[in-house]
Parts: structure tokens; C-alpha cells; sequence
């Protein structure tokens, strides 16, 4: 390092300052992120811009983001081969009757998804495309139903599988079958937080209620979903036994989906086979093409040891684990704002990991407290890809839904704050269940 | 030459469909060659899976930079037309100094890989390589459309 032209401080203003301004001038964040790498690559004698080149090709050659097309094909083809119908069914059967029922169905099926998908992008694309005309439809406020569809699809990388844990497993070296498993509980405590608020925006705006369904539609629904409901068991416990690694499951889940679409609910045709394609490609590599730029770019900053100088201050702060977990917590919601989750894991999630050891953190309740922090970041404005895809669906700009997007993230923070206080919350199930994976 | 874009366009949208398809293939046999002894378990299908996984993104981008669905974010108000276009030409201006510094460097990197193999399969790595470039050339045709358009709309003879 003695021989770098810039120091530490200088390369920092030019990477956040170039990234910033080419934000502000609407540059796609990817492209942003790469070209604030340039100036530097270029004056800096010991670098050169073959390094982006050396950097993205590293961040794509890379096994576990496979996971990101598999889990986004596996999505598209549940909605169209008819397993999301079969899913809206049971959904509806469940919570029909109760005040804001589509809304409800709304986050019930959030919870069914994230069960079979690990993307959240790929769960609030095709809800936007279900729930929001039909919402609003039905007389519930558009903003109202933007934000919940945003904020509901959060769950599917909190429950198994999930693309971000894989992508935690990978670069930070965690069990991937432990965090799934810890996932469960605070994935489910976080949808009980969002069925509380919209109970309570139904009551108060009088949202509809649809009739109690029978004793027969729901068995009926229940019995035609099992299938589609097996998927979580498959990939979790395929993973807990051995059988596949965390990639292979996301293949696996695009096989069953694919076979259920095609012998069990006969709904899949080659048209709507390669819409499912098309969709899954264009999705999957606009997102990992920012992975590559954002490797470079967190490239650059661990060579002028940047982020440790940012964190050089906190551990002198003397913060307790909660503290800790409280900072950690506040880092990544701020990152996500501006970040996709993948890189910020690639970028932050590394430089945190010294400061949650310090304090002797579990790495696996690390990891549930940056996962989920990262997964509130899909609908923060200004990059909240989540919130972003559903006001493109219903033809809004993303700050028309930004009030009840916040009001809803209020009781999902504090389920995240009990995460941090109470990490027996993450902890439990996977003690319970493969105690041998927590050591 | 709107055709010929197109025509290309459509050619990279079938590519990027047949790699996302053909992606699944290796991964399934290494998980049926575990289980089962229909195949050998080949070691080239980690290797193919990601080669295939690198191309599908980088198609992908290259059409996202046409069809605008890179992701950015929107800190301005709503815009007039012409305001919008003149922006839009500004941001065009970073976008298109990128695909040059993929094009210019991009050969370069595909030169210095022209000799080396792959560790496992001994593919050429230039068949990998390559695509840097090929996106920077693509980014420039691509952008360079966007701008003829973006003009066109200051000097008032187009609409949005």
C-alpha cells in the first residue's frame, strides 16, 4: 500500500462521490458501479481497468448465484403452469373471511411462494400482476395495495429456500441448511406483523370480506395444493440430508415445478413455457449483472482498506451484542436502500463479520439479522427493487406508494428488533432440529 | 436499420432462452449421476454450468440496455419531454463511455486469454472471454439507437 497515488480517504470521495452523481443522472446502478471504479483504475499505476473485467468474470464464475435463474424460472413457472391458482384457492379458503380478505390472500400466499421460491423480485412480479387491478378493483386504495404486495414478497428470501442465503453460505461460509431453518420463525413472525396491519387498515378503511369458505372447499383446496406445499420439504430436508447442495435444490424446485405444471395440473404449453424463459432471463441477469460491477466496485474498496477504517471507530464504541446487533441491523437497512442484496452481502456483509465475532454472535443469528435487514431494503426507496416492480406494474412512480410502504415496515421492524434482543427466536429450530449444524 | 437492430435483438433474446433452458441440463446430471448409474458423473458440467451462466448474463445485459430495463433509481420529479430526452442523452453519454471501456478493454482481456484452457473441460477461455467485448460492441449499437431517438425528440420531431 505505500506506493498507491491515492489515499484511502481520496479513493473513497471518488467511489461514492462518482457513484452518487451517476445515480442522480439515472445511470442503471450496475453501470454506476462500474464506471466509479474507472478514474481510479486508471490514475492508480498498480491497477488497470483489465481488472473489472478480471472481477465481474470471478463474481459470474460462480456455482452458487446458478441459484438466482433456477429460483426465478421455478417462480415463473408456477404462475404459469397453474400452481399458484391452486395456491390463491387454498389461500383464500384460509383467511377469505376475514376483514381486507384479498390483502390477506395477499400475504398467505407470500408466505406459500417464499416456501417454493427463494427471489422476492420474482414473488412481487407475478403478485403485482395477480393482486393490485384486483385490488383496487375491489375498492382497496392503490397505494394501500402497491405496498402490500412490495412488502409481503420480502418474505420470500426470509423463508426457505431463499437466494440470499445461499449467497451468505457462499461468501461468508455459514451452513446454508442451518439458516434456512432459522429462517422459518422470523419469516413467519414477519408475515404475523403484516396480517396485523392490514387487519387493522381493513377495519379502519372498511376494506371487503369475502363468505366463510366450507368445510369442503377448504379440504378440497388443501388436498389439490399438497403437491405444490411439498416443495419446501424436498428442497429443506434434500438439503439437511445431503442429498443436493443449496444449487442443486434451486434445480431441483424448477424439476418439481415443472413437473407438477406439466403432469399434475396440465396447464403448461411451449408459449408459455418460453415466456417463463424469456421473463427468467431477463430478470436473472440485469439483477447478477450488478453482482459483477458491485464485486469490482467492493474490489476497490477492500484494496484502500476503506471499510475498515469506516468500522476502525465502532468497536471502540464498547457495544454490547445487542448493540452490536442494533448497528449491524442499521448498516445493511442503510446499504439497502441504495444496494441490491446481493452485493451487499458481497460488499458489507465481509467487512461486519470481524465486529459480530467480537462480541461472540452466533454467525447464524449474523446472518438472519443482515438477511432480513436486506430483504426490508427491497422496498426502501430510492433502490427498493421490490417496491420498484410493483409501482412499474401498476404504472405509478415509486414515491406514490412510499407512505404505506413505511407505515407497513414499522411493526416488521420490530419484529427484527426482537431478532436481535431474543436470538433464541433464530436460534431455536435450528437447535432443535440439526443441532450439529450450529457448531 | 431499424430491422436489422431488431432482427439482432431478437436473436440475442432466442440465445439468452436457449442458455437459461440448457443450464438446467448439466446441473441435473450431476445430481442423477449421484443417485443413480445412468450416466457417469461427468466433472465438465460444474464447469459448462457456469460458462452457460456467464453468457445468459451477459446477453441479458445486452438487452436490457435496449429494452431499458436496467435498474436505476429516480430522484427527479416528473419531467417534461424534452427535459426527459436531454437527460436521458446525459445518462447516455456514461452508459455508451462504458461499452467503450468493454469494447477497448474487452479485447484485450479476450487476448490475453486467447492461449489459455479451462482447469477442467480444457475448453478455449476466449469462448468466454469474448463476451465482454461483444457486449461492449452490442452496448454501442444499442445506445447509439437510443440516442438518434433521444435527438430526434429535442428537436421536437418525435414523439416520447
Amino acid at each position: 500500500m505505500t506506493s498507491a497515488a491515492l489515499s484511502p480517504a481520496m479513493a473513497a470521495l471518488v467511489l461514492f462521490g462518482g457513484f452518487f452523481f451517476l445515480l442522480a443522472m439515472r445511470v442503471p446502478v450496475a453501470f454506476a458501479l462500474g464506471l466509479a471504479c474507472l478514474p481510479i483504475l486508471i490514475v492508480e499505476p498498480r491497477l488497470s481497468p483489465m481488472m473489472l473485467f478480471n472481477e465481474t468474470f470471478k463474481a459470474y464464475n460462480s456455482f452458487i448465484l446458478l441459484a438466482v435463474p433456477f429460483f426465478l424460472l421455478t417462480a415463473n413457472l408456477m404462475s404459469v403452469g397453474g400452481i399458484t391458482d391452486r395456491l390463491v384457492r387454498l389461500s383464500r379458503a384460509m383467511v377469505g373471511n376475514w376483514p381486507g380478505a384479498l390483502a390477506q390472500i395477499n400475504v398467505v400466499l407470500s408466505v406459500f411462494f417464499a416456501g417454493i421460491s427463494g427471489s422476492s423480485t420474482a414473488d412481487a412480479a407475478s403478485q403485482s400482476k395477480i393482486f393490485i387491478d384486483a385490488q383496487t378493483r375491489e375498492g382497496y386504495d392503490l397505494s394501500f395495495s402497491i405496498a402490500i404486495t412490495a412488502v409481503s414478497a420480502v418474505l420470500a428470501v426470509i423463508i426457505p429456500p431463499s437466494i440470499l442465503m445461499i449467497v451468505w453460505g457462499g461468501v461468508i461460509s455459514t451452513s446454508i441448511g442451518a439458516l434456512y431453518l432459522a429462517g422459518i420463525i422470523p419469516g413467519l413472525l414477519i408475515a404475523g406483523a403484516q396480517m396485523v396491519t392490514v387487519h387493522i387498515y381493513a377495519v379502519r378503511r372498511k376494506y371487503p370480506v369475502y363468505p366463510r369458505a366450507t368445510a369442503k372447499e377448504f379440504f378440497l383446496s388443501m388436498w389439490q395444493s399438497i403437491p405444490a406445499l411439498m416443495t419446501p420439504f424436498i428442497i429443506v430436508g434434500g438439503i439437511l440430508l445431503g442429498w443436493f447442495t443449496a444449487t442443486e435444490s434451486a434445480a431441483i424446485a424448477v424439476i418439481y415445478a415443472a413437473l407438477l405444471s406439466i403432469f399434475v395440473y396440465r396447464e403448461m404449453d411451449m408459449k408459455r413455457l418460453h415466456g417463463a424463459l424469456v421473463e427468467t432471463g431477463k430478470l436473472a441477469s440485469v439483477a447478477l449483472f450488478c453482482v459483477g460491477t458491485a464485486s469490482a466496485f467492493g474490489w476497490l474498496l477492500a484494496y484502500y482498506q476503506i471499510p475498515k477504517a469506516l468500522l476502525s471507530n465502532v468497536t471502540s464504541w464498547g457495544l454490547d451484542i445487542t448493540g452490536v446487533g442494533m448497528f449491524i441491523a442499521f448498516v445493511f437497512l442503510v446499504v439497502g436502500c441504495f444496494l441490491d442484496a446481493i452485493p451487499a452481502i458481497i460488499i458489507v456483509g465481509t467487512t461486519l463479520q470481524p465486529l459480530a465475532q467480537s462480541v461472540d454472535m452466533h454467525p447464524i443469528q449474523f446472518a438472519i439479522i443482515g438477511i432480513v435487514s436486506l430483504a426490508f431494503g427491497l422496498v426502501t426507496p430510492p433502490y427498493g427493487l421490490c417496491l420498484m416492480i410493483a409501482c412499474s406494474v401498476a404504472k405509478v412512480r415509486l414515491r406514490y406508494a412510499i407512505k404505506d410502504t413505511m407505515i407497513m415496515l414499522m411493526p416488521m421492524l420490530a419484529v427484527l428488533m426482537a431478532l436481535i434482543a431474543w436470538p433464541d427466536l433464530v436460534l431455536w429450530l435450528p437447535r432443535l432440529i440439526s443441532p450439529e449444524l450450529l457448531k | 436499420m431499424k430491422k436489422i437492430i431488431d432482427g439482432y435483438h431478437l436473436l440475442l433474446t432466442w440465445l439468452m432462452v436457449a442458455t437459461v433452458a440448457i443450464l438446467l441440463i448439466p446441473v441435473t446430471m450431476q445430481i442423477v449421476a449421484r443417485f443413480t448409474s445412468l450416466i457417469p458423473a461427468y466433472i465438465w458440467t460444474e464447469e459448462a454450468s457456469r460458462f452457460l451462466f456467464i453468457w445468459m448474463i451477459m446477453l441479458g445485459a445486452m438487452i436490457g440496455i435496449r429494452e431499458g430495463t436496467h435498474f436505476e433509481v429516480d430522484v427527479w420529479p416528473e419531467l417534461k419531454p424534452r427535459a426527459n430526452a436531454m437527460l436521458k442523452i446525459a445518462s447516455g453519454v456514461f452508459i455508451l463511455v462504458f461499452a467503450l471501456v468493454f469494447v477497448w478493454w474487452g479485447i484485450a482481456f479476450t487476448q490475453f486469454g486467447w492461449n489459455q484452457t479451462s482447469e477442467i473441460a480444457d475448453l478455449p477461455m476466449w469462448m468466454i472471454f469474448i463476451a465482454w467485448p461483444v457486449t461492449g460492441f452490442t452496448w454501442v449499437l444499442f445506445q447509439g439507437e437510443a440516442f438518434f431517438h433521444n435527438f430526434r425528440v429535442l428537436a421536437g420531431r418525435a414523439a416520447q
